[in-house]
């Protein structure tokens, strides 16, 4: 049988269009309530979702992935607040037109482009996946190395201004990815005689603190009475008209450029995509002045942007083995549980669950597409639920949904303290997700670079073209952001004192 | 996701806030102590047979020795450098009531822990969403029963009936 019948059948079982059905529920919701992202989403749903066979699980978790990514438009839209980090750029003109009375155009239109963004990263997917893992099957240990370097530095790179902390977080994730055997040797590791960690830090558990608990922790520390927003209540009209339908064509156009190209990169996201996609329409559009005050140009290119980049963000985990944003991080957790090893030989052995991956994804679209068309105003109403009660919530069903990881109270305790240390890295502007790549990759990164300097020393590296090319790559990912940071700070102090006048 | 809202052309620099060379140095700091620990302890890794060129501590010492290495970076950017700064790295500052708030919450998560050994799940955890959600704000039957009840009824069902965890 082909294999693209073949991983389009699997997905006729009645429990996997249930799980699917599940997890759009599931994503909307945590996709509307600002705080919950969808990375947390999925590391709090992984507890849960690893006593299922691997597909029903890959359904709950995809879905949520894509459904996510159509709730958080909500608050965005109705109060200013991005429901996850991918819908920052869609509060630009979400809000502004919301508080025009346009914001059930908005939240329709909005709905429609993330649609189509996912969709045109399913099909990337579904072309580009074979092709590059084939490409990465011809990776020997040197370039596996600089695959993973470039991963690492690729999430540290887009971590702001904060690029030293950032690379502090990625070496403390590959010092914890030694806890453990030796994977040469076997020699054990940073153990301290207990048994549980002789398999290395239960990377769920950890997610689930770094993600979950730290997160509510940190809401719960920085809680003020008082300070939401009112909800919009008027929403005007809900669909677009035939004009809309014409202004809408450009930038779904550009935002599928852009969105896809991002979301090849590892390490980058929605978030990025968004506000990059919105600034080119701007500079494409012919009424430019109108971006950030209620533009429906503005709100459809952010927002295709924003969701091209799913595709893209699985193909690069699942070809790759890099995780494509820091969702993909936490779910790379749940398939090596599962067996199934992201990377270049995922592919080839299992060609039929690319389209598996897709056919799940393109449902899960067509079914959040639907909820979002049909009951967004009930979504909206969840914006006035009390934040305790989400609190209460997470708080527990972390702590249960670890538990029954591997029914251990060690992972629950371990969970706890990587919650502690995720609010350390809140609090002190250091990034989580390096650390969990770091987690993830550093058993991939140690293995590859004591084979490669075990096989011809230094020179296999520096002698192996697409080696030395990934490496210089990340040496640029991580010098040009300072670089480019501090001569944007230059230029806005002397066209500050340029300005100011002279005493 | 912070509640704050973002406005495309805002500086992406600031200036510093009181605090701010402090909450550089801090982390700096325990990334400092972390990596010296962590270097302590790699040197004592049992060696083994010697099957290839490297030792199973070769790697967890280079990586203590990097992480050192960006603590002083870290460090030295702090003291020596302007305090011009992202803003994003600025966290929204903490409440003296969260932090009273967050500590008798993570007490109750421990006593929950404690309790769950003695006492049936669902009793147990009743009483943990009970007091998680009076310590929150909550107030009145809805909240304070109703809400409990039901969250602890539908994470039984799925877990202990659906997954068959035993809780």
């Amino acid at each position: 049988m082909s294999p693209i019948v073949e991983g389009f059948s699997a997905l006729l079982d009645p429990l996997v269009l249930l799980c699917i059905a599940a997890g759009a529920l599931l994503g909307m919701l945590v996709g509307a309530f600002p705080g919950v992202t969808a990375t947390m989403a999925v590391a709090l749903a992984s507890g849960f979702t690893l006593s299922l066979d691997p597909l029903p699980g890959l359904a709950v978790l995809l879905t949520i992935y894509v459904s996510a990514n159509f709730g958080d438009r909500v608050p965005a839209i109705l109060i200013n607040t991005p429901g996850t980090p991918a819908s920052i750029a869609t509060t630009f003109d979400g809000y502004a037109m919301a508080r025009k009375g346009q914001a059930g155009l908005a939240l329709t239109s909005s709905a429609f482009a993330s649609a189509w963004g996912t969709l045109v990263g399913i099909v990337l997917l579904m072309v580009a996946a074979i092709p590059l893992s084939r490409l990465a099957l011809n990776f020997g240990p040197a370039e596996m190395f600089a695959l993973v370097v470039f991963g690492l530095t690729m999430m540290i790179g887009v971590s702001g201004g904060r690029i030293v902390k950032g690379l502090i977080a990625g070496g403390f994730g590959l010092l914890l990815a030694t806890v453990g055997r030796d994977p040469i040797t076997g020699t054990p590791r940073f153990t301290f005689g207990a048994s549980e960690l002789s398999d290395g830090i239960p990377f769920i558990a950890a997610i689930i603190g770094l993600f979950g608990i730290a997160e509510v922790m940190n809401q719960i520390l920085v809680h003020r009475k008082g300070r939401g927003v009112e909800p919009i209540k008027d929403f005007g009209r809900w669909f677009p008209t035939r004009r809309d339908w014409r202004t809408m064509l450009k930038p779904l156009a550009i935002g599928s450029g852009v969105g896809g190209v991002v979301g090849i990169v590892p390490a980058t996201g929605g978030d990025i995509a968004g506000i990059l996609g919105w600034d080119q329409a701007r500079r494409l559009s012919k009424r430019p002045e109108e971006f950030g005050k209620g533009s429906l140009e503005g709100i459809t290119a952010a927002d295709t942007s924003s969701n091209s980049t799913l595709g893209g963000s699985v193909t690069t985990t699942l070809a790759l083995g890099l995780p494509g944003d820091s969702v993909m991080a936490v779910m790379i957790g749940s398939m090596v549980v599962w067996g199934i090893q992201p990377g270049p030989s995922l592919f080839s052995n299992q060609p039929d669950l690319v389209y598996s991956i897709a056919g799940i994804m393109v449902i899960a679209t067509i079914v959040a597409l639907v909820i979002s068309v049909l009951r967004m105003r009930g979504v909206a109403k969840l914006l006035e639920l009390p934040q305790h009660f989400l609190w209460a919530v997470i708080l527990v069903f972390c702590m249960v949904g670890t538990y029954a990881v591997n029914n251990s109270v060690f992972d629950v305790a371990v969970m706890l303290v990587f919650g502690v240390i995720g609010l350390f890295l809140k609090r002190f502007g250091i990034p989580p997700g390096p650390v969990v790549l770091g987690l993830i990759l550093g058993g991939l990164a140690e293995g590859n670079l004591r084979r490669a300097l075990e096989i011809g020393g230094p020179a296999n590296i520096l002698t192996s073209p697409i080696a030395l090319g990934l490496l210089a790559v990340s040496a640029l990912a991580l010098i040009v952001p300072p670089i480019r940071n501090a001569w944007r700070a230059r230029r806005a102090r002397s066209a500050e004192s340029a300005t100011t006048p002279t005493s | 996701m912070s509640d704050t809202t973002t406005n495309p052309d805002a500086p992406a620099t600031s200036t510093a806030r009181p605090g701010r060379r402090l909450r550089d140095l801090l982390p700096a700091l325990a990334a400092a102590a972390f990596a010296v620990v962590a270097f302590v302890l790699a040197s004592q890794i049992p060696e083994g047979a010697r099957l290839t060129q490297f030792s199973p501590r070769w790697w967890p010492e280079l990586l203590a020795v990097f992480i050192l290495l960006l603590s002083v970076c870290l460090a030295a950017g702090v003291l020596f450098r302007p305090t011009v700064t992202v803003e994003e790295d600025v966290p929204e500052e903490a409440t003296r009531q969260g932090a009273w708030r967050l500590t008798a919450m993570l007490a109750s998560i421990v006593g929950y822990g404690v309790l769950w050994y003695f006492i049936d799940f669902r009793v147990s955890t009743l009483a943990l969403f009970i007091a998680l959600t009076w310590l929150g704000g909550g107030r009145g039957w809805k909240a304070l029963i109703l809400f409990p009840v039901a969250v602890t009824a539908i994470l039984y069902l799925l877990f202990g009936v659906l997954l068959r965890v035993p809780l």
